[in-house]
This record gives C-alpha cells, sequence and structure tokens, in this order.
C-alpha cells in the first residue's frame, strides 16, 4: 500500500516535471515579450512552430505502439502523450495571441481571416481547442466511445496545419521535414496492419 | 518490423537531403541578380524611401538575394514585400503567402 502510494508519488512527481518542462519555452516568449512588445511579430515563428512539433511527437505515439508493442520507452511517450498535446494547444494559443498583438487592426486581421493559409490555420486551431478542453478524465468519462471519434480529429487539423505551414510560408520545405517522420510511421501502421492480415489469412487458409 | 524500419531509414535520409539541398535562407520564391553587395543601395535607404511613401515597417532582410521587407502598404495591408537590392524597384509583394503584385516580365 505504501509502496503503491510512494511509486504514485513518483509518477505524479515526474508528470508534473513533465509539465513544467513543457511550459519552461512559454515563459521565455512571454518575457521577450514583455521585454519589448515589438517582438511579437518575432515570435509568431517559434510558438508555431514548438506547437507543430509537440502536435506531432504526440501524434507518433499511436503508431510507435502499434509498430513496438509496449516497451519501456513507448510506455513512456503514451504517459506523457496528453501532457504534450494540451502543450501544442497552449503554443498555438501563445501563437494566435502574438499573431493578433502583432496585426493590431481588426479589419487586416479580418482580412487575413479570409486567406486560405490563415483560415486553415484558424480551423486547426478550433480543433485543438476542442481537444484540449476534452482532455481530462471526466470529459472522458462523459463522452466514452465519442471521446476517441473526438480524438480523431486531430488527423484533419495535422493535415490543415501542415495546409497553413506551406502556405503561409509560400514554400514546403520546412513544413516537409516536420512531417515526413509522421507520415513515414503512419504508412509503416497501415503496412503493418496489411502484412499481419495477410499473414493471419494465410495461416487460416493453411489450417483449413 | 524490417518494412516499417527501411520505411523510417528511407524518410531519414529524405529529410537529410532536403535539408541540406538549399541553404536555410533562399526561399526560391524569388530571385535577383544583382551582383556583388557593395553595389547595392543600403537597407536604411530603402526603409527610408518606403516610409516617405507610407510604409510602416516591421522587419527588413536579405532573401534570395533580394531586400524583403515585412511592413504595413500606405493602404494598409499587412504585407511582404521584395525590392530590387539595386534599382529598389518593387518586384513581389504578398499576403500570407497570397501573392498580391508581381512586377512583369
Ligand atoms: C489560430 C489561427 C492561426 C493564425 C492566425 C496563425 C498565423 C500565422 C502566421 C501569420 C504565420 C506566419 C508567421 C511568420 O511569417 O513569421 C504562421 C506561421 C506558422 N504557424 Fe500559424 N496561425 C494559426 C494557427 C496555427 C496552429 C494551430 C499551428 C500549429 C499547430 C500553427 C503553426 C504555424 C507554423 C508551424 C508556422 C510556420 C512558422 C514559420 O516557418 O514561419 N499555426 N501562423
Amino acid at each position: 500500500m505504501i509502496r503503491r502510494i510512494a511509486n504514485n508519488l513518483h509518477i505524479m512527481h515526474n508528470l508534473y516535471f513533465f509539465w513544467a518542462l513543457l511550459a519552461i519555452p512559454a515563459v521565455f516568449m512571454i518575457l521577450r515579450y514583455l521585454g519589448d512588445p515589438e517582438t511579437a511579430f518575432d515570435l509568431i515563428h517559434p510558438s508555431g512552430e514548438l506547437s507543430v512539433r509537440l502536435m506531432i511527437i504526440a501524434m507518433m505515439v499511436s503508431p510507435l505502439r502499434q509498430l513496438f508493442g509496449r516497451r519501456g520507452w513507448t510506455d513512456w511517450l503514451l504517459k506523457r502523450r496528453r501532457a504534450m498535446g494540451v502543450a501544442a494547444f497552449g503554443y498555438a494559443l501563445l501563437h494566435l495571441v502574438f499573431y493578433l498583438i502583432d496585426m493590431a487592426v481588426w479589419e487586416q486581421i479580418v482580412k487575413d481571416a479570409m486567406i486560405f493559409s490563415i483560415w486553415t490555420g484558424y480551423i486547426a486551431f478550433a480543433i485543438f481547442a476542442v481537444m484540449a478542453l476534452t482532455s481530462n478524465d471526466s470529459a472522458m468519462r462523459m463522452l466514452r466511445a465519442n471521446w476517441k471519434r473526438l480524438q480523431r480529429f486531430v488527423y484533419a487539423a495535422a493535415i490543415l496545419t501542415a495546409l497553413h505551414w506551406v502556405y503561409v510560408d509560400g514554400e514546403w520545405r520546412g513544413a516537409l521535414i516536420h512531417f515526413i517522420p509522421l507520415a513515414a510511421l503512419e504508412i509503416a501502421r497501415v503496412a503493418h496492419i496489411f502484412t499481419k492480415r495477410s499473414r493471419s489469412a494465410a495461416q487460416a487458409e493453411a489450417v483449413t | 518490423m524490417k518494412f516499417s524500419q527501411a520505411l523510417m531509414a528511407i524518410a531519414a535520409a529524405t529529410a537529410m537531403q532536403v535539408a541540406v539541398a538549399e541553404p536555410a535562407h533562399a526561399t526560391g520564391k524569388i530571385k535577383c541578380e544583382a551582383g556583388p553587395q557593395s553595389g547595392w543601395v543600403s537597407r536604411e535607404k530603402l526603409e527610408a524611401e518606403l516610409k516617405a511613401k507610407g510604409w510602416k515597417i516591421k522587419k527588413s532582410k536579405v532573401d534570395g538575394g533580394c531586400y524583403e521587407v515585412y511592413g504595413t502598404t500606405p493602404e494598409g495591408d499587412r504585407v511582404e514585400a521584395y525590392f530590387h537590392p539595386v534599382t529598389m524597384e518593387k518586384l513581389l509583394v504578398s499576403r500570407r503567402g497570397k501573392v498580391i503584385f508581381r512586377k512583369k516580365g
């Protein structure tokens, strides 16, 4: 009993530590902005990029678990997936706030929102917001099977984010480098499912 | 498992290839062949000229051999604009990746 509590505390401790770790870049970004409000413009880039990175790592957990099974490191990642997902939303929020501060003028914000590269960002952000708000145990219980369905929207958010990035930059290399690992894992996952299926089908045939 | 490892190796190789193939700053949107930098007008001069015309400037830098300026046009639009570093001619203006002006030719 005591041991279990100690173990739990240890894990809790670790997870809190991990949350704190994820918050550090935000502290620096906010301090930089407070030091010089003109830097809001320069902070749009790093906050957006960190958000995408966290989203991608969180999304890689599931295919990694399917391909490599339950291992120490896949367990480690799984335990931290929620933190990474919520942090991805946090940095997207920061990204949006810096953007709004930098734009400053309502008519210009509205005019921007009509452009493909920007409305893709807003929709991705809306999906992130819904996911982050439901990333707690009570929301999971309340939504039951729908929770998983809701989480699948992350794929739409990922595609929208990739489009947002490519179109806002007018350049695809940065986005490509970031999305290749996830895309490769997803392809590998599908291939893995297929080979497993055909193998078990072959076995079934061999038996009959 | 073997197949997925091969895929990941290919992906890593492709990513590295993309990363080294292009210098970090050449975006490929536009290129200026303007000779050595000693013959260029200074960025300060370009900025001053634009400000006199009613632009507001956030930032400027060299990109693809051109001057790239982030700012607000006299009409109030937030844009990213490219200028020739010798003639100071406006070459390309885009808003959030959408091209709204391109010099003919
Ligand atoms: C909420 C609506 C959003 C708006 C208005 C918005 C706006 C912008 C703008 C204006 C830029 C260009 C920054 C620059 O030129 O320096 C940008 C870039 C970027 N945004 Fe967003 N964004 C939004 C949502 C998102 C979301 C949800 C993500 C990620 C999950 C994201 C990730 C990025 C990334 C990775 C870049 C590229 C960074 C770069 O290379 O400059 N954005 N965004």
